[in-house]
């Protein structure tokens, strides 16, 4: 008999994306109990958090929370927390108000109710009570939380896993990921206007590590010429920086913090250090930026 | 640290790295078949080298489904485990291949493929694991999803 040990690499299709799992060596049975669990925490936010399921807290928000509040689920809860916190943090850089823009851009299916009256940050319009209960200030409001909720996946995979007992691994959300246990894992950080270049590779450990940037599965819009980040404060598409990849502790912070990035690179650093996170950019005209703590990069193979 | 610095020397690196070929096998279709139903005895061809019935004392457990679909730069290979009644019960992706040099087209850079299993992590090129980048889209896998289950859904009795 073989011994009943092996690393494992899964993936399926969720949130959007291929989402990957790969494991450390440990007993066959255990490792697919614990990528079984994983998975079914990434379905979980799919199913609460996607724009495009009716039935999800999302879908409910949007369609009831202008008129009452909405009891949504503790993950939904903590996520909409989250947000609001990195909305102030960012001084309104990060939004998820800004679900008409994108509607408005054919990134997401149209709502045909008017639009919140711009301009107002998520802050003021989405209001958390106790309970779980949201409420949003007005009936124009919708949030797409695609900016933040598959960083939190990755983090409530890496719970499941850990919990258990799985010593290592990686989960890794179409280029969202998150590394735990005492092995380094190397990732190659590409371009995102140019998946063909490697940009650096880099080696991650007890962290997470999230990029955006230029979408290159185009959506045809001249006006976003393919990038889906929405800068709140003028509601057009961001163009000063065409990919963002921020290391911090968390998952759900290093997603969100890159959308956070390529709609205020300026005052990014700050923000950066305030949450112990650090990131490389790259900027429209192809120059590559990062913070003074990003780690020395070794050449991309 | 208020400020970005200018990473020494990027247009080197960002302009000598290659296009890479990005290539994961996850589950062969034996492995699949026993991950989507473990408790079967017993697996048969139902359509060749597409479908497979999984049976357990004469009884049918549900229909694995695999099928590929190929976008410009992608090729994945995935596998659809059908309940009886036609519910989807999972969705593995068995084999993942992205280019950016043309190479997937190439029957001959496919071949590479045939016969690796999970254990044989794949390295095509160069140590390429894990990329942190612009999201892929699996709206082609989710439609191909779709179509398994309008077309073998019925078929799972």
């Amino acid at each position: 008999m073989a011994p009943a040990f092996a690393s494992l690499r899964r993936a399926r299709p969720l949130l959007g994306t291929f989402v990957e799992i790969s494991l450390a060596e440990m007993p066959t049975p255990a490792a697919e109990a614990a990528v079984e669990a994983a998975f079914a925490a990434v379905a979980k936010v799919h199913r609460l958090m996607s724009f495009h399921e009716p039935g999800s807290d999302l879908a409910r928000l949007n369609r009831e929370a202008g008129e009452r509040a909405v009891t949504v689920d503790p993950w939904t809860f903590e996520v909409l927390e989250a947000a609001l916190d990195l909305n102030q943090r960012s001084a309104g850089a990060f939004d998820v108000t800004v679900a008409p823009v994108l509607e408005r851009l054919g990134l997401l299916p149209r709502d045909e109710r008017p639009p919140a009256p711009a301009r107002r940050s998520s802050r003021e319009s989405i209001e958390l009570f106790s309970g779980r209960r949201v409420r949003f200030r007005d009936h124009g409001v919708r949030i797409d939380l695609g900016g933040i909720a598959k960083g939190f996946a990755v983090d409530r995979a890496v719970d499941a896993l850990r919990s258990h007992g799985v010593p290592g691994g990686l989960v890794n959300a179409g280029g969202d990921l998150a590394a735990f246990g005492p092995e380094p894992h190397a990732i190659h950080i590409r371009d995102p206007q140019d998946p063909g270049r490697l940009l650096c590779a880099i080696a991650v450990r007890e962290e997470a590590l999230a990029t955006s940037g230029a979408r290159f599965d185009l959506v045809r819009s001249a006006d976003a010429a393919g990038v889906a980040i929405i800068d709140p404060a003028v509601r057009v598409p961001a163009s000063a920086v065409r990919g963002a990849t921020v290391r911090a502790g968390t998952c759900i912070y290093a997603d969100a913090l890159t959308k956070a990035l390529m709609v205020a690179p300026a005052n990014a650093p700050a923000l950066l250090a305030s949450l112990r996170a650090s990131a490389l950019i790259v900027l429209a005209n192809g120059d590559v930026r990062v913070t003074d703590d990003w780690p020395a990069v070794r050449r991309a193979a | 640290m208020t400020e970005w610095v200018r990473w020494s020397a990027p247009a080197a690196v960002v302009l000598t790295v290659a296009a890479p070929a990005y290539a994961v096998q996850y589950l062969s279709v034996a492995q699949a078949q026993k991950l989507a139903f473990p408790s079967a005895t017993r697996f048969s061809e139902a359509e060749g080298g597409r479908a497979w019935k999984a049976e357990a004392g004469g009884k049918v457990l549900g229909l694995l489904v695999v099928d590929h679909v190929i976008g410009k730069h992608l090729y994945i290979d995935y596998a659809v485990a059908l309940a009886p009644g036609g519910r989807v019960q999972r969705v593995e992706i068995l084999a993942y291949r992205e280019s950016y040099g043309g190479e997937i087209r190439s029957a001959s850079w496919l071949a590479q493929f045939v016969g690796k299993t999970s254990g044989s992590a794949l390295r095509v090129g160069s140590d390429i694991r894990n990329i942190s980048g612009a999201t892929l889209s699996c709206t082609h896998v989710t439609e191909g999803v779709k179509r398994i289950v309008a077309a073998y859904g019925s078929r799972v009795r």
